[in-house]
Parts: C-alpha cells; structure tokens; sequence
C-alpha cells in the first residue's frame, strides 16, 4: 500500500475511532446520571437521588408540599443493569433493569434524569413514576 | 469590466444566502434558548446549535425543495410549454430538438464545448448536465433533511417519552412527509406564478421578462 493511501486509511481509522469514543463517552455521561439515581435511592440518600434529576423532574416530585429529598424515597424506583442506551442530540432514553429512563443533557447541568420507573404503553408515550 | 460586475448576480445571492443562514442561526437559536430556560439550563452557544441536527433539518429541508423546483423546471420545459411565457419556448420546439438546432456533434460551433463537439456518452452527458446536476443536488439534500430530521425527531421523540424510530420508520413518517410537502407546494406555486405572470407582466430590462412592448402571446422571448 503506497504510503499516501496508508495515511489515509490510518485517518480514516482514527476518526471512525474518534467518533466511537465519543459516542461512548456521551453514552456514558447518561448512564452515569442514572446510576447514580438508583445507587442513591438504595442507600436512601433522597438529596443525591434529588441531584440527579432535571430541576423540572425535581419539581414535579414536589407535589403537595413534599420536599424532593424524602418524596424521591417513597416512589419505589429499583433500577438494575444499564443496556440499550440510546442517544439523539440532547436527549437519552436507557433501560436499567425492568425499569426504563429518559435523559435529557443541559447546559452547564450535564446528563440529569428527566423521567423514570417508566413502563410502556402501547401507541402513547410511556407512562413514569417520576416524569418532568 | 471587473470581477465583482462580472459575477455580481452569483455574488449578491451568495452574500444573501451567507446572511439569511446567519439570520436563520441566530432566530433558531434565541428560540432554543427559551426552551433551554424553561428546562431550567444555561443558554447553548451558537456553535452548538448550528451543529445540532434541528439546524441541519431546516436547512436541508429547504435546500432539497429549491434543488427539486429547478430540476423539475429544467427537464419539464424540455416538453411542456406555456404559450406567451419567457419561461417556456414555442409549442412546435417541444421535445430535446435536433443536434443542429442544439449545435451538437458535427453542428457544433468553434466556441462550443468540447464536450458539446464530442458526441457519444460525453456529449449525452453534458447535453443534460444542468438537470443531472440539479437532480443530484436534490436527492443529496433531501437524503441530508432525512438524516438531520430522523435524529431531530428522535430527540423530539425521546422529549415526549417515546421510543426512537429507525430511519426506515422515520423515511415513512407524518414529520418527513410533513416537513417535504410544506416545502414542495411553496416552489411550485413559485415557479407556476413566474410562469403565468411573465405572459402578462414586464419587468423593464430583466431576462426573466419579455421586453416591456412585446406582446403577451410572445413565447420564449427575454428582454
């Protein structure tokens, strides 16, 4: 392979490879978002379950005079596993378990969660216990 | 005469281009910026936006309708005519005429193409490149507005609590075909109106009219 054509090919591996890393590397700052969801509310720290939320998730915990930090607690969100992350823009949608989860990435926030303990319904949009 | 008179036509529309995608940035993004502020975020730079896929959508989407409307204009007036239109020639030059009326092959003139000189697969060629090009220009925007649109509605999708599609889902759903024909039935009432207006209206010293004392039956006449 002529040197020229080698260079082109080592680019063009280099940026497929660029592109991978970075699709990963987004993918992983949802995931982290939702992990950390669910590990706070295993051990019960309704204030970093809280802080992963999107401030429009928090509020919509709030109902009825309930602080985020101890309403968050109650929803019997479980999690489990991530898989089958999907990624478009600002936007993310991840399985963790049975449970499903949508993302949303704000700027100068990161990835927070915007809705989850989502369960599908067939021609409408998923029905969450936390939804913002 | 200068550079600047000679191209001053290609020049100023560049220029209105550069500044219309400038204007379409700057609007597009204070309206993402409101939404951004209602989700309770910072505001996105405009280097973000213009590299988001809702961007790319809207401008691909009227890119591929303007690429459609003269390619359609260029291989239609090959056989339809409209009598009395500077856009249209005589009804009895309908069709892709003769290699003299052409000045192809053997007719070609001294200062003609070469390709127009070569015949063959060459001179088939270069005898329709405008609408080849034009067409190719089409389907490479409309392929871009469906790329750009599948991710955009995805986002918008993944907003609402709903599943992505696959692009195969997306080329079939209302947000393509919606965003396609709103775009389409604008240029061709463009190009029907130019059509028709040029039979009866004048615009003193543009090609795109007939001479202001040419009468209205006079077809494929530019002043």
């Amino acid at each position: 392979m002529p040197d020229t054509a080698r260079g082109h090919a080592v680019s063009a591996l280099l940026t497929v490879a660029a592109v991978a890393a970075a699709c990963s590397v987004r993918d992983a700052g949802a995931a982290e978002a939702a992990t950390a969801l669910f590990a706070a509310v295993q051990r019960g720290d309704g204030r970093a379950a809280c802080a992963a939320l999107s401030p429009k998730a928090v509020s919509s915990v709030e109902t009825g005079g309930s602080r985020c930090p101890e309403r968050i607690l109650t929803l019997g969100l479980r999690g489990g596993p991530i898989h089958d992350v999907r990624v478009w823009g600002d936007r993310a949608r991840l399985r963790a378990g049975e449970d499903t989860v949508f993302l949303v990435r704000l700027s100068g926030l990161g990835w927070k969660v915007a809705a989850a303990g989502c369960r599908p319904r067939p021609g409408r949009p998923y029905d969450c216990d936390v939804e913002a | 005469m200068g550079f600047l008179r000679r191209n001053s036509l290609t020049l100023c529309f560049l220029l209105l281009m550069a500044g219309a995608l400038v204007g379409q940035a700057l609007a597009g993004l204070a309206d993402r910026n409101e939404r951004q502020r209602a989700e309770g975020a910072d505001a996105i730079s405009l280097g973000e936006y213009v590299t988001s896929a809702s961007y790319a959508v809207d401008v691909a989407e009227n890119w591929q309708s303007e690429y459609l409307q003269f390619f359609l204009l260029i291989f239609l007036t090959v056989w339809l005519v409209q009598r009395g239109s500077p856009e249209s020639k005589e009804p009895r030059r309908a069709g892709a005429e003769s290699d003299e009326e052409q000045r192809v092959g053997r007719h070609a003139a001294a200062d003609s193409p070469e390709w127009a000189r070569a015949g063959g697969l060459r001179g088939l060629v270069f005898s329709r490149s405008l609408g080849l090009v034009m067409g190719a220009f089409f389907v490479l925007s409309w392929t871009a507005q469906s790329v750009a649109g599948w991710a955009a509605h995805n986002s918008d999708r993944l907003a609402r609590y709903e599943d992505d599609l696959s692009w195969g889902e997306y080329l079939a759903s209302p947000d393509m075909w919606n965003r396609t024909f709103q775009n389409w039935q604008s240029e061709f009432l463009a190009v029907a109106s130019m059509v028709v207006l040029s039979i009866y209206l004048r615009q003193r010293g543009s090609p795109e009219s007939k001479p202001v004392g040419a009468p209205h039956g006079a077809t494929d006449v530019e002043g």
